[in-house]
């Protein structure tokens, strides 16, 4: 898995720093970003454990651990976007499936690609997505069950709970 | 040593029915299957036998509304989760009592500033005993419980 040219610099011909655990934590631009994905995919990184974003107010950082069963090696990647676009992995690990749907609910992050995007933690109809720091948090919403079992969101605190 | 030989015969006790109702209802409180938290964890506890609620006439934890006397709301109630509490609610027969066991089940605990979880399942639900704490030690639920029996048989508690 180690570089040839310089080991403690570069892996697989991108520079890293190495994180406060240990971890290797590589910075990608969006276009790099798939085709770099595909490689680390193919040289034994088979297990996609995380996929999380951090809101840094001017850009949103999506943030993937991938660990390598053989290896038994973790390495971070970290995506910067503006426009909280980024594409899909899921061509890559399925499990992504879910994560990217977690994220898009949490975070509002679009994921390209994406065969199924929409929320899986929170109801359909969900105004904002929670964990983003412009997140309004003084409107309360409230959910509630219609006659056949689905949810609906309502504003008015009558209505639902 | 003198022989005691069992005939099967009873002794006669006279009462109220209705205290003999209120009595059968008190030590048999069958709970309905279900935890939402963490505090579900200690809920479990309860029912296992270092604690034993079995002592006290509640160990069928019944995996059904339509056959549970006592709902115990362990753990935090989301948002989503609310409408489905009040549906199990609605399904189970009376007489019916609720325990509110918790911290965030009484007045949302460590989410009460949160955006998802619902501030009190009383809002849902209504509640006969709470049981504070986050969680409450299997002991408290116990007392919870007991405090339940009594107030349905009409005693109060000191
Ligand atoms: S009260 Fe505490 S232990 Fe119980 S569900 Fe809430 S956070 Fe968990």
């Amino acid at each position: 898995m180690e570089d040839t040219e310089d080991k403690q610099k570069t892996f697989m011909g991108k520079e890293y720093t190495l994180g406060k655990d240990g971890r290797k934590i590589i910075f990608l631009t969006k276009d790099e970003f798939l085709p770099f994905m595909k490689r680390l995919k193919e040289s034994g990184f088979s297990h996609l454990s995380l996929i999380t974003g951090v809101d840094r107010r001017d850009y949103i950082e999506v943030v993937y651990h991938l660990h390598s069963i053989s290896t038994n090696e973790i390495v971070v990647i970290k995506v910067k976007t503006k426009d909280s676009r980024v594409p899909s992995v899921t061509s890559l690990w399925s499990s992504a499936d879910w994560d990217e749907r977690e994220q898009y609910d949490m975070m509002g992050i679009i994921f390209e690609g994406h065969p199924n995007l929409k929320r899986i933690l929170l109801p359909e109809g969900w105004i904002g997505h929670p964990l983003r720091k412009n997140y309004d948090m003084d409107t309360p919403q409230y959910v509630n069950m219609d006659e056949d079992g689905e949810d609906y969101v309502t504003f008015d605190s009558g209505d639902g709970w | 040593m003198a022989q005691v030989t069992k005939t099967g015969e009873l002794g006669i006790v006279t009462t109220k029915l209705d205290e003999a109702m209120k009595w059968g209802r008190s030590n048999s409180l069958w709970p309905l299957t279900f935890g939402l938290a963490c505090c579900a964890i200690e809920m479990m506890a309860v029912q296992a036998s270092h604690a034993d609620v079995s002592r006290f006439g509640s160990e069928i934890f019944r995996a059904s509304p339509r056959q549970a006397d006592l709902m115990i709301v362990a753990g935090t109630v989301t948002k989503k989760m609310a409408p489905r509490v009040r549906r199990l609610y609605d399904e189970m027969p009376y007489p019916k009592y609720v325990i509110a066991m918790g911290a965030c089940v009484i007045q949302g605990g460590p989410y009460a500033r949160g955006y998802s979880v619902v501030l009190g399942v009383d809002r849902v639900i209504p509640v006969d005993v709470y049981v504070p704490g986050c969680p409450p030690t299997p002991e408290a639920l116990q007392f919870g419980l007991i405090t339940l029996q009594k107030k349905i048989r009409g005693e109060t508690n000191r």
